[in-house]
C-alpha cells in the first residue's frame, strides 16, 4: 500500500506581518493522516506564526500551505473550518456565553446562518463535550470557568469541528497533569481511531516526547531539526537551541527520551574542603548531593557500575572511582580511592551492604581512620544486616566505630561536616 | 446564563404583550383621550377588518390617524433601528459600552442637518430636505471614518473606533461654529441635537420604515456571526466566518439604521446601549436570542420614552433625546447593581 498523502503540508513557507523582516523562514514540515506531529521550540521562534499561516489568518509570503491537498487561501472561511480545526491558546468571549453555547458554535461549518441547531448538531456537540470530559459544564457561564476548563471547553469546540486535520496551539498550557494525560489520550485516540492528522505545539519537551510520532524543532523561525523524539531530543539540542545544561535520558520503559532538569552548574561558593565518601547501594547518595551542595570537593568510590550512588555521581560531575558491575576491588583502583581518602578533609562510610566485592572499602577507611583523616560513620541500619562476608565486614566496622564520630542519620552527617 | 426554551419563549411574549400595551397606551393618552377599545375598533376598520364603530367621533379618527398612529409608528421604528443598530455595534466591537453614534454617524447626520437649516434650505425644501441631508451626512461620514481604519481588505476594529470619535470631535467643532452663525434657526438646531418625534407624519415614516426593515432584515442573517465574533475575530475566522465581509456588513448596516433614524428624529442617544445590555442579562449573550428580544424592546421603549415627552410636561414638549437618558440612566444602573456578577463579567 502506498504511503498515504500528508493531511496537512507546508513547503518552503516564509511569513512576515507587514514590511518587517519574516518571522518564519522556510519552513516545510508534513503531517500524514494518524501522525501526531510536535513543533517545538523556545518563546518567539514562531510556532503561533506558523499555526496563524496553516489557519488562513497569515498568506505566507512565499511557500504554500495545503490542508488535505487544497489551498486554504483559496478556499472560503467555511470550507477551511471543515478540514483543519485550531485549538488557541486561549479564548476570551466578549459577552457571557455557557459552556455548552461555546462548544455549538464549533459547528458552525456545517449550519445556515439562520438554522437553530438540528438534533444531529445537538448530538455532536455533546460527543464531544463528553471527549474532552466538559460535560457537566455545559450550563456554566464560559467565563467562570478556570483556565484548564475553558481550554478544555475549546478543546470540545474544536472537535465538534469534526475536521480531518487538528492544530492545537499549546493545548496543555493551563491543564494539571492529570489533564494533561487525558488530553494526550483524546489526541492520540482521535489520530488512531479517526485517522486524525494532528500537529501540536507544545512547550514541554517531555510531554512532546511522549505524545508525538515526529517532532520539529523550531528555532529563530526555521527548522532546525526534525524525526523521532528520540533522535530529535538531546542534550546538544536544549544546549543549542534553549542554552540549557540538562540530562536527556532514556525512559525504558516507553522508548522515549524524557529531560531531566537541575544539573547543578557550581552550587556553592567552593569549602576549598574536600570529603570522601563511601558508598555502595544507593547508601551514599543524599550525601553526595549534599556535600556537593555545602561546597565541599566531593570524592566517592570505589563505586561499582550501574550502582545509583554510581549514577548520582556522575550527575553530579563527582570525583570518582568505580569497577565494572559484580567484580572485586583491583589493586590500582585501591590504590587510587586510597590516595583520595587520605587526601580528604572528611571521610563519610556509610551504611551499605558490605560483600566480598566491596569489603575493601572498609579496609581503606580503617587505614584512613587510623592515619589521622577525620571520619563520620553513618549507622542507620546495624551492621549485621548487611554484612555477607561471614564477619569480615563486621570486624572491619567495628573496628571503624572505635576510629570514628557515629551518627545514625544524613542530617548529622551535615551537622558534623558543617 | 441560558434561559430554558420555555422561560425564553415567556420572555418573549412578554415582551410582545409589552409593545402592543405600549402601542395602545402611547396612541390613547394625551390632551384627547382614546380608549385602547375604540383604538383598536378604528384601526380594524382601516385595515378592512370590521365596520367603522359608530360611536367614536370624526375627530378621533383624525387625531388618532392623523397624529397619534404616524407619529407612534416612526417612535416603534427608530426604536427598533437604534436598538438594532446598538446590538450590531456591540457584537462588532466586542464591547457592551458601544453605541449607535460611535463611528460618528450620528455626528454626521447632525452637521448635515444643520448645514441645511444654517443655509436656509430647511425653509426651501421642507422637512424632509433636513432629513435627506441628515441621512447623507451620516453615511458619508460612516464611509469615511471606514476608509480611515481599513488597510487592504483587513479593517482594525481598533482603528475604527478611534477613527470615529475623532471624526465626530471635529464635527462636533464644525457644528458649534455653524451654531454660532445661526441665528433664529437656533431652535431647529436643538431639535437635532436633542432629538424629537412631533409632527413628521406619515411620510417620514413611509421614507425611513423601508431603509430600517431592509436594515434590520440584515442584521438577522449576521446573528451567527456576531455570536463568533465575540469569541474574537481570529478564532471566528477559525470557525468559518469571512472576518473581513463580517466587519463590512456589520459597518455598512449599523450606518444605515442609525443614519435612517436620525435623519427623522435627530440625536437619540441611550435606546442604542441599554436595549441590547439589558437584554442580555435577561435572555443571555447569544445573539439568536438576543435579537428576537431587541427586535420587541427597543420599539416598547422609545414608544414609551416618547409617550413621557409628549405627556409630562403637556402641552410643552420634552426633547425626546433627554428623556429616554432620564429613564434609562437610572433603570440601567439598577439593574446593574442587581446583576454585577454578570456585568462584571461582561465589561
Amino acid at each position: 500500500m502506498p504511503p498515504p498523502d500528508p493531511a496537512l503540508t507546508l513547503r518552503g513557507v516564509t511569513a512576515r506581518y507587514g514590511p518587517a523582516p519574516p518571522v518564519v523562514r522556510d519552513v516545510s514540515l508534513s503531517v500524514d493522516p494518524g501522525e501526531v506531529v510536535g513543533l517545538v521550540g523556545p518563546n518567539g521562534s514562531g510556532k503561533t506564526t506558523l499555526v496563524r499561516v496553516v489557519s488562513r489568518a497569515l498568506p505566507p509570503a512565499s511557500g504554500a500551505v495545503r490542508v488535505v491537498g487544497r489551498d486554504p487561501y483559496a478556499m472560503s472561511g467555511r470550507e477551511t473550518a471543515r478540514l483543519l480545526a485550531v485549538v488557541p491558546q486561549d479564548v476570551l468571549p466578549a459577552f457571557s456565553f455557557t459552556a455548552l453555547e461555546v462548544v455549538l458554535m464549533g459547528r458552525t461549518p456545517y449550519r445556515s446562518a439562520l438554522g437553530g441547531g438540528s438534533p444531529d448538531d445537538w448530538a455532536r456537540t455533546r460527543a464531544a463535550m463528553a471527549a474532552a470530559s466538559v460535560q457537566h459544564l455545559a450550563d456554566r457561564p464560559f467565563e467562570e470557568l478556570s483556565g484548564g476548563e475553558r481550554q478544555r471547553v475549546v478543546l470540545a469546540q474544536a472537535l465538534a469541528q469534526e475536521a480531518p486535520v487538528l492544530v492545537l496551539d499549546e493545548p496543555t498550557s493551563h491543564l494539571d497533569i492529570r489533564h494533561v494525560v487525558d488530553l494526550l489520550a483524546i489526541v492520540r485516540g482521535l489520530a488512531a481511531g479517526q485517522g486524525t492528522a494532528v500537529l501540536a505545539i507544545l512547550h514541554d519537551l517531555n510531554v512532546a516526547s511522549v505524545a508525538c510520532d515526529r517532532i520539529v524543532v523550531l528555532h529563530r523561525g526555521e527548522t532546525v531539526a526534525e524525526g523521532e523524539p528520540g533522535a530529535v531530543i538531546t542534550d546538544d539540542l536544549l544546549r543549542a537551541v534553549y542554552g540549557v545544561e540538562a540530562d536527556v535520558v532514556t525512559d525504558h520503559a516507553t522508548g522515549r527520551p524524557a529531560i531531566r532538569l537541575g544539573r547543578p552548574r557550581t552550587l556553592r561558593a567552593p569549602l576549598g574542603r574536600r570529603a570522601h565518601v563511601v558508598g555502595g547501594a544507593g547508601r551514599g547518595a543524599p550525601l553526595l548531593r549534599r556535600l556537593a551542595e555545602m561546597g565541599y570537593e566531593v570524592s566517592v568510590g570505589v563505586l561499582h557500575a550501574s550502582d545509583t550512588d554510581e549514577a548520582v555521581a556522575e550527575r553530579l560531575n563527582l570525583v570518582r572511582v568505580s569497577v565494572p558491575a559484580f567484580s572485586t576491588i583491583d589493586r590500582e583502583s585501591a590504590a587510587e580511592c586510597r590516595r583520595l581518602m587520605e587526601a580528604a578533609d572528611l571521610l563519610v562510610v556509610c551504611d551499605a551492604p558490605f560483600g566480598p566485592g566491596n569489603l575493601e572499602n572498609l579496609r581503606l577507611a580503617v587505614a584512613a581512620a587510623r592515619g589521622g583523616v577525620p571520619t563520620v560513620l553513618l549507622e542507620q541500619v546495624p551492621i549485621a544486616e548487611r554484612d555477607f562476608t561471614d564477619g569480615a565486614a563486621a570486624e572491619l566496622w567495628g573496628a571503624l566505630r572505635g576510629l570514628s564520630t557515629v551518627v545514625a542519620d544524613y542530617e548529622d552527617v551535615a551537622v558534623e561536616a558543617g | 446564563m441560558r434561559l430554558a426554551a420555555g422561560r425564553y419563549r415567556l420572555v418573549l411574549v412578554l415582551l410582545s404583550l409589552g409593545l402592543l400595551a405600549s402601542v395602545l397606551l402611547a396612541v390613547g393618552v394625551g390632551a384627547v383621550g382614546i380608549p385602547p377599545t375604540s383604538a383598536v375598533r378604528l384601526i380594524a376598520w382601516k385595515l378592512g377588518l370590521a365596520e367603522r364603530p359608530d360611536d367614536v367621533s370624526r375627530a378621533t379618527e383624525i387625531i388618532l390617524f392623523e397624529l397619534r398612529l404616524p407619529r407612534v409608528a416612526l417612535a416603534a421604528v427608530v426604536g427598533l433601528a437604534l436598538a438594532v443598530s446598538g446590538t450590531l455595534f456591540q457584537g462588532l466591537f466586542r464591547n457592551p459600552l458601544a453605541d449607535p453614534a460611535i463611528i460618528g454617524v450620528s455626528s454626521g447626520a447632525a452637521l448635515g442637518a444643520i448645514m441645511v437649516i444654517v443655509l436656509g434650505g430647511g425653509a426651501v425644501m421642507g422637512g424632509l430636505g433636513v432629513s435627506m441631508a441628515a441621512f447623507v451626512g451620516g453615511m458619508l461620514t460612516a464611509f469615511f471614518v471606514y476608509r480611515l481604519a481599513r488597510v487592504g481588505p483587513a479593517v482594525n476594529v481598533a482603528t475604527l473606533l478611534l477613527a470615529g470619535i475623532a471624526v465626530a470631535a471635529v464635527i462636533s467643532a464644525a457644528m458649534s461654529l455653524l451654531m454660532s452663525f445661526a441665528g433664529e434657526e437656533i431652535r431647529n438646531i436643538y431639535f437635532w441635537l436633542l432629538g424629537g418625534l412631533s409632527a413628521r407624519g406619515w411620510t417620514a415614516l413611509g421614507i425611513v420604515a423601508p431603509l430600517i426593515l431592509l436594515g434590520v432584515s440584515g442584521a438577522v442573517v449576521l446573528v451567527r456571526d456576531l455570536n463568533l465574533v465575540s469569541l474574537g475575530e481570529e478564532r471566528a475566522a477559525q470557525l468559518g466566518v469571512d472576518i473581513d465581509r463580517f466587519k463590512w456588513q456589520a459597518v455598512a448596516l449599523g450606518a444605515l439604521l442609525t443614519g435612517a433614524a436620525v435623519s427623522v428624529s435627530g440625536v437619540i442617544g441611550f435606546v442604542g446601549l441599554m436595549t441590547p445590555h439589558v437584554l442580555r442579562l435577561v435572555v443571555g449573550a447569544d445573539h439568536r436570542r438576543l435579537l428576537p428580544a431587541v427586535l420587541l424592546a427597543g420599539p416598547m421603549f422609545l414608544v414609551l420614552a416618547d409617550l413621557v415627552s409628549r405627556v409630562a410636561l403637556a402641552p410643552q414638549e420634552l426633547p425626546l433625546g433627554a428623556v429616554t437618558a432620564l429613564i434609562g440612566g437610572p433603570f440601567f444602573l439598577v439593574l446593574l447593581r442587581r446583576e454585577r456578577r454578570i456585568a462584571g463579567a461582561t465589561a
